[in-house]
């Protein structure tokens, strides 16, 4: 058999067949789930994929109106005003939670923007000149923090999801692959064997009732010979002997073959 | 009457500075600018105004180090100009540091009241505001200390006098300070260049008034609408308004009561070209977005910070049409810091590769 080296060490027996079909059945059962969850995966990385490019290209957008804005508060304002912001700020204003989301048994991080109402800390920064810029340009920077907040949800999905997927197609894979066929395998294996032992036992019954059959034939010409040598001999007491001896001759010849 | 004598003391002075009037960037310049494609390109345009100064930046530089590099050049210039000064045009000059100064003290109260090391805040101080006993200032470690000792001593002490007091620096919000002390500066040089007796009735005076009157409208005006929304009251807000300028006594009075932008248009209804930015603002913005230099919307009206920075820029301008006056001095450094602003914003439009918002500089000349 070609398969002979690729199949589990057991002995072929008919518990271990049956043990074997019941693998082969659950493999059967995993490999389609796992398909599924791997197409289920599939799905939503691809989704993912495209959510991140969408992102990006936001971000990039985001990002640059963000720094223009930056620009034109040091232009109205004619000064850095970074230190005076870093030391005003007190507590953050801008927060995300992160969730949890059940894709098919795995669980991604999603973060989740929002901001405390009534915290602004740095409302008086440009009381003089160029108060408007730096609150516009704080509104910006809040959208683009907000699309970098997006992204990292994305991005970390997406490692994950990665990770996930690589796992779950190895195991289709190696069922597919690996297990099935071995299991299949082991029970060609064990149904050959287990018929190679009919067909022992059958050729061995053959022959121990060919041997009968000899030897029952080998009695009854004995029998018969010596019948005929006692009829020969003494003809009057062979009526009275007839019956007895042949029912157990017949008996006998019953009793050898139940026997067996 | 002026000119007879102006000129023993201060002739010098005034040639120097309508020498470096004429080396200021001119449209033209701005116009070959905005059409660099690269800071360096940009660097090479400013090589005739500021060719020493920009020589020991590294290529394509940033716009912060460029924006250092031309300051650099306003300070040294100043300094010379200052100390080539003699009398009352000394005294001058000192009054247009102070208000660099405020900025640079309210930068080291900020430092010591989050008790941070001050020492690192001296280089990010203006180096115009610079006074002798400022590195005296990181000496202070609480407020406390710093009011009764140290700030006692700085030239800036009389604004602080009477109007804050060491508490008042603890709790007010460090832009109430600023501006606080902003109020009492423009209105103590307001005071100084109409009662000196070597300006009284001189175009100094005349030319001076003028700029440090808008100066003050400005203030309340900006001070009003950055405001809204903020938990400065209407009686706090009223003392931050200088009291002079066009609007005062009756336009302040109804900016302090002015709610929203639609407040503020009314209050400076009186003036006509304050009443004039606001038609414009209003119809590029509307009351929702007074100052319209939004970040990619509304890019093509001008927003009222800007109307009155090329205010200032022209009465700067117009200021040099007279003769035998201080106030020159005054003008050519707002002209300069003005030429700052717009080369860093060419920059900075530059670097970002944001063409469309480059034009938004200011050029008089």
């Amino acid at each position: 058999m070609s398969g002979a080296a690729d199949r589990e060490a057991v002995f072929p027996t008919r518990q271990s067949l049956g043990l074997m079909k019941a693998k082969l059945k659950g493999a059967e059962t995993g490999h389609s789930l796992l398909k599924r969850k791997s197409e289920a995966l599939t799905k939503r990385f691809r989704e993912i994929t495209r959510r991140i490019d969408e992102a990006k290209r936001k971000m990039g957008r985001v990002m640059q109106i963000a720094s223009l804005s930056l620009a034109e508060v040091t232009y109205a304002v004619g000064g850095n005003i970074g230190y005076q912001i870093q030391e005003s700020a007190k507590a953050a204003r801008f927060r995300i939670r992160a969730k949890q989301e059940n894709v098919s048994g795995v669980l991604l991080p999603t973060f989740e923007a929002y901001t405390t109402e009534g915290n602004n800390d740095f409302a008086m920064t440009g009381l003089g000149k160029g108060g408007q810029q730096v609150q516009r340009c704080r509104e910006t920077y809040a959208r683009a923090v907000e699309a970098l907040v997006e992204l990292a949800s994305l991005q970390t999905a997406f490692v994950i999801l990665d990770e996930v997927i690589k796992v779950v197609n190895r195991r289709v894979n190696a069922i597919e692959h690996v297990i099935i066929p071995r299991t299949e395998n082991t029970i060609k294996y064990i149904n050959s064997e287990l018929d190679e032992l009919d067909r022992e036992e059958f050729y061995r019954l053959k022959k121990v009732a060919n041997k009968k059959q000899r030897d029952n034939a080998a009695q009854d010409a004995e029998m018969k010979a010596r019948k005929e040598a006692q009829g020969a001999m003494d003809e009057k007491d062979q009526v009275a002997d007839d019956g007895p001896s042949d029912i157990l001759g017949a008996a006998a010849a019953e009793d050898e073959d139940v026997i067996f | 009457m002026e000119g007879l004598l102006f000129n023993v003391n201060n002739g010098y002075i005034e040639g120097i500075v309508r020498g470096y009037r004429n080396s200021l960037l001119t449209g033209a310049n701005y116009t070959n600018m905005i059409q660099c494609e690269t800071i360096d390109d940009l660097k090479l345009q400013l090589g005739p105004a500021y060719g020493d100064f920009l020589a020991s930046l590294p290529p394509n530089p940033s716009t912060s180090s460029l924006a250092a590099k031309t300051t650099d050049k306003l300070v040294s210039e100043f300094r010379y100009v200052r100390a080539n000064a003699v009398g009352s045009l000394a005294k001058f000059m000192d009054y247009l540091t102070y208000g660099y100064m405020i900025d640079n003290v309210a930068l080291l109260i900020t430092g010591t009241l989050h008790e941070r090391d001050t020492r690192e805040l001296l280089d990010r101080c203006h180096p115009l505001g610079w006074f002798e006993t400022m590195p005296v200032l990181c000496v202070a470690t609480n407020i406390e200390e710093l009011y009764n000792s140290v700030l006692i001593e700085t030239p800036l002490a009389p604004y602080f006098k009477g109007s804050l007091s060491h508490q008042d620096l603890d709790e007010l919000n460090i832009e109430i300070v600023r501006n606080t002390l902003y109020k009492n500066y423009l209105e103590d040089f307001y005071n100084f260049v109409n009662t000196h007796p070597d300006m009284v009735g001189t175009p100094t005076a005349e030319v001076m008034s003028e700029i440090l009157e808008f100066e003050a409208d400005r203030r309340a005006i900006n001070i009003t609408l950055n405001s809204f929304g903020t938990e400065l009251s209407k009686a706090d807000r009223k003392k931050l308004y200088p009291s002079f300028g066009l609007l005062y006594p009756e336009g302040t009075l109804m900016l302090s009561r002015a709610d929203d932008f639609e407040g503020v248009r009314l209050a400076v209804e009186g003036v006509q070209d304050y009443k004039s930015f606001f038609e414009a603002a209003g119809l590029g913005g509307g009351p929702g977005g007074p100052g319209n230099m939004a970040g990619g919307t509304g890019s093509e009206g001008k927003s009222l910070e800007d109307m009155f920075y090329q205010k200032e820029m022209e009465i700067s301008k117009g200021a040099f049409t007279r003769q035998f006056t201080f106030a020159i001095v005054y003008a050519w450094v707002k002209l300069r810091e003005q030429e700052i602003r717009n080369i860093t914003w060419i920059a900075e439009c530059i670097a970002q590769n944001q063409k469309e918002r480059i034009g938004n500089y200011i050029s008089v000349f």
